[in-house]
């Protein structure tokens, strides 16, 4: 029986080597077909195992695969608890709708079935990593994601931006990667265990110091796989793959994995102030540039992935003020908002024969009714508009940050601009494609079909009610996570009227962003007399500039990494590498050959020669015989 | 009249030896060289034979027969060499083979 949790873990890995190895299957509806159903019964047996976890009271229980090593203990093992079984659902809820709009948005690619093979690689990874119950086996999830990432990313590797894009992402994931590993040595060498229960329930047991330590190594690795700030540009990068597949990296898997994580350590967290501060810094800084950053970006998929970075922030701000439960339920709501944004920009893409550029688009509204129905609910939803779900969790962080009190009201404040400026851009996004006049007549569109137009709804279904199980009357996302988070000491909200007055305040921020937008990208009211002086049209178009380049981290970065790395290396070249290295070597080459032609010189090749040798060498034996009293004697 | 000694037997295996020594040094015939090394071989044996007389053991002389035996086989081995060295190059010196020199 509880075995059971295996299948939809391994199923989609199953699905994956079978589509793999059947190369004469060119039938994009046989493809179809298996892809499918394998999703739609794991998630069958999914729900099934959610609905009795549930009725169990929440006991979490692992499954042991295999034993690797007794000493320390290393198990091949999967563990169901509060947080995994909400990831489980939630990854394999979401890939079966993302893969049927997939079917469609692929359909007519000539590599059809390598995606889904890729596709359930992916969601096997992810699985992986979710149901893990040790550091080890998470790392290896961790990294198969990496992986899986990759070839999604670069999966029109002809284009040469695409296989840069998932070489970008690969690379700046290894430097998060090496935090991790660092993280787990030193895990193993404080704990001498890598499991879970083990390590976590010991965490008091250890000096602060130890942990944050451990524990700043650890956030890095959350830093590159959730594209904080500085590892964050490989994600509006990897825009290149496939927009079905960019859904699943934003919403399921791949990004979610850092925010994760860091709730699966919070134990170890908690009594670290100096990493908390750190991630709730690192947070703000991120959900601010790439809030910042979205608000002129004309690729209709960059803006969706700098809101992505900006949400991850403010999952990153929730855990860095100990609200694990606000950062899962923020990181639930989100997975079905941002998933219902990237499959209508899909749609859109789709029925625009791949025009990409949001200047190109404008009165959509009209042609595409149904998909501009279903990205206004998500816009709605991201900005925090009740009772949309977005507003729920958003309002959650929000209130966490501000129980803390003292210095946290600053970074409540910080955070309260971010969603402002979510709403600002999220409200442009839409007006532009949908809105607003076409600068350019493109012939031909349709309405999404069928199989794309059935996950948009049901995703805007889910982008409407999901906020509902968690709110201030039900607190569903607690119950589920109470045991996992046990020894955990959680933020909790204020209490009655604050609680209302700061909800008050960030639907105002909400409806501030998107009415300012209207503003600006619907009345034009840039354009007016009211604006129409130099100074600021030049602070506009500066912010446009800034915010375009991403406030020149980019060439900063270049400058700083590429530039610098590249004087360092050309130096050490000179120095260390022809000096040092070459000159040690030749020193002990050339010290051989030269004593060599000495006494090689002794080498006669006369017999007579030796035979002297030998006498002198038996004259030397003699006398030591002669000199020196027998032993024994 | 004298007694003879073990010191005549040692004093004369050391003259046996040191002319075999020298001849090694000194000639350059192979063959000669040869009868040197066989020189200097029998006075060893000569040495070891007295010494088990001198101390009424039996190891000195199982030592002698080992030598003898060996001895024996290297001068199938020897011979052959020098045979090949005379068809080689029609003179038995042994300067001309200096092709190991370093």
């Amino acid at each position: 029986m509880e075995n059971l949790v295996l299948v939809p873990v391994f199923l989609p890995l199953v699905t994956a080597i079978f589509l793999f190895t059947q190369r004469n299957l060119i039938k994009e509806s046989i493809v179809n077909i298996f892809t499918l159903s394998s999703s739609v019964i794991s998630f069958l047996i999914t729900s099934f195992i959610f609905i009795t976890f549930t009725i169990e009271k929440f006991e979490s229980y692992s499954v042991v695969l295999y034993q690797w090593t007794e000493s320390p203990k290393i198990d091949f093992s999967f563990t169901l608890d509060g947080l995994s079984a909400l990831m489980l659902l939630l990854v394999s809820g979401l890939s079966i709708f993302i893969q049927q709009f997939s079917t469609s948005y692929m359909s007519k690619d000539e590599n059809y079935r390598k995606y889904f093979v890729y596709f359930n690689f992916f969601v096997f990874s992810m699985l992986v990593l979710v149901m893990s119950s040790n550091f080890l086996i998470m790392f290896l999830g961790w990294e198969l994601v990496g992986l899986s990432s990759y070839l999604l990313i670069s999966f029109w590797s002809s284009k040469t931006s695409a296989s840069k894009a998932g070489n970008k992402a690969f690379i700046l994931n290894r430097i998060g990667d090496f935090g991790f590993l660092v993280g787990l040595m030193f895990i193993l060498n404080t704990f001498k265990s890598f499991d879970f229960q083990e390590v976590l329930h010991r965490a008091n047991e250890i000096p602060v110091n130890t942990i944050t330590v451990i524990t700043l190594f650890l956030i890095l690795g959350a830093f590159g796989k959730s594209a904080q700030f500085p590892l964050f540009s490989w994600l509006p990068d990897a825009m290149e793959g496939p927009t079905p597949a960019s859904a699943l990296i934003h919403a399921a898997t791949m990004v979610t994995a850092g925010v994760f994580m860091l709730v699966r350590i919070s134990p170890l967290l908690q009594y670290s102030e100096t990493t908390s501060f750190v991630v709730l810094v690192i947070g703000l800084l991120t959900a601010l540039i790439s809030a910042f950053s979205a608000i002129n970006q004309y690729d209709i998929k960059k803006v969706l992935a700098y809101s992505t970075i900006s949400q991850l922030g403010f999952m990153f701000i929730a855990i860095g003020v100990g609200a694990y439960v606000a950062a899962v339920f923020h990181l639930l709501t989100h997975a079905f908002f941002k998933a219902l944004l990237f499959l209508g920009a899909g749609a859109v893409i789709e029925a625009l024969h791949h025009e990409q550029d949001i200047r190109n688009m404008g009165g959509l509204r009209k042609k595409m009714p149904l998909t501009a129905g279903m990205m206004g609910i998500g816009t709605l939803a991201i900005s925090g508009i009740p009772p949309l779900a977005g507003f729920w969790s958003k309002d959650e962080i929000l209130a966490s940050i501000f129980s803390k009190g003292g210095i946290y009201l600053g970074f409540w404040a910080l955070t309260l601009f971010a969603a402002v400026l979510t709403a600002f851009y999220m409200g442009r996004h839409w007006l532009l494609i949908f809105n607003s006049e076409p600068s350019k007549t493109i012939e031909d569109i349709h309405d999404a079909p069928r199989n794309m137009k059935v996950p948009l709804v049901v995703l805007g279904i889910f982008s409407i009610f999901i906020g509902f199980v968690n709110t201030p009357f039900f607190h569903g996302v607690e119950k589920l996570l109470h045991i996992t988070l046990e020894e955990v000491e959680i933020t909790h909200l204020p209490e009655g009227l604050t609680l209302v007055v700061l909800a008050l305040i960030s639907i105002g921020a909400g409806f501030a962003g998107l009415f300012l937008a209207y503003l600006i990208f619907s009345q034009n009211i840039l354009q007016s007399k009211l604006f129409n002086n130099d100074g600021f049209k030049k602070l506009i178009k500066f912010i446009k500039e800034a915010s375009f380049n991403v406030l020149y981290l980019n060439k900063i970065g270049n400058v700083i990494f590429v530039a610098g790395a590249k004087l360092f290396s050309k130096r050490v070249a000179v120095i260390i590498d022809s000096i040092l290295i070459d000159g040690t070597v030749n020193l002990v080459a050339n010290s051989f050959s030269k004593s060599a032609k000495i006494t090689s010189s002794s080498q006669t090749g006369l017999v007579r020669n030796y035979v002297l040798y030998f006498g002198f060498f038996l004259i030397i034996l003699v006398a030591v015989f002669i000199v020196t009293p027998l032993v024994g004697n | 009249m004298f007694e003879v000694t073990t010191d005549w037997y040692l004093s004369l295996a050391a003259v046996l030896f040191s002319i075999g020594f020298f001849g090694m040094m000194i000639r350059r015939n192979a063959l000669i060289m040869f009868m040197c090394i066989e020189l200097m071989l029998n006075a060893v044996n000569l040495t070891f034979i007295a010494a088990s007389k001198h101390f009424g053991t039996i190891d000195g002389q199982v030592a002698v027969f080992f030598v003898l035996v060996v001895a024996a086989a290297e001068v199938v081995v020897g011979l052959a060499i020098i045979v090949s060295i005379f068809r080689k190059q029609s003179s038995a010196s042994v300067d001309v083979l200096n092709l190991s020199r370093g």
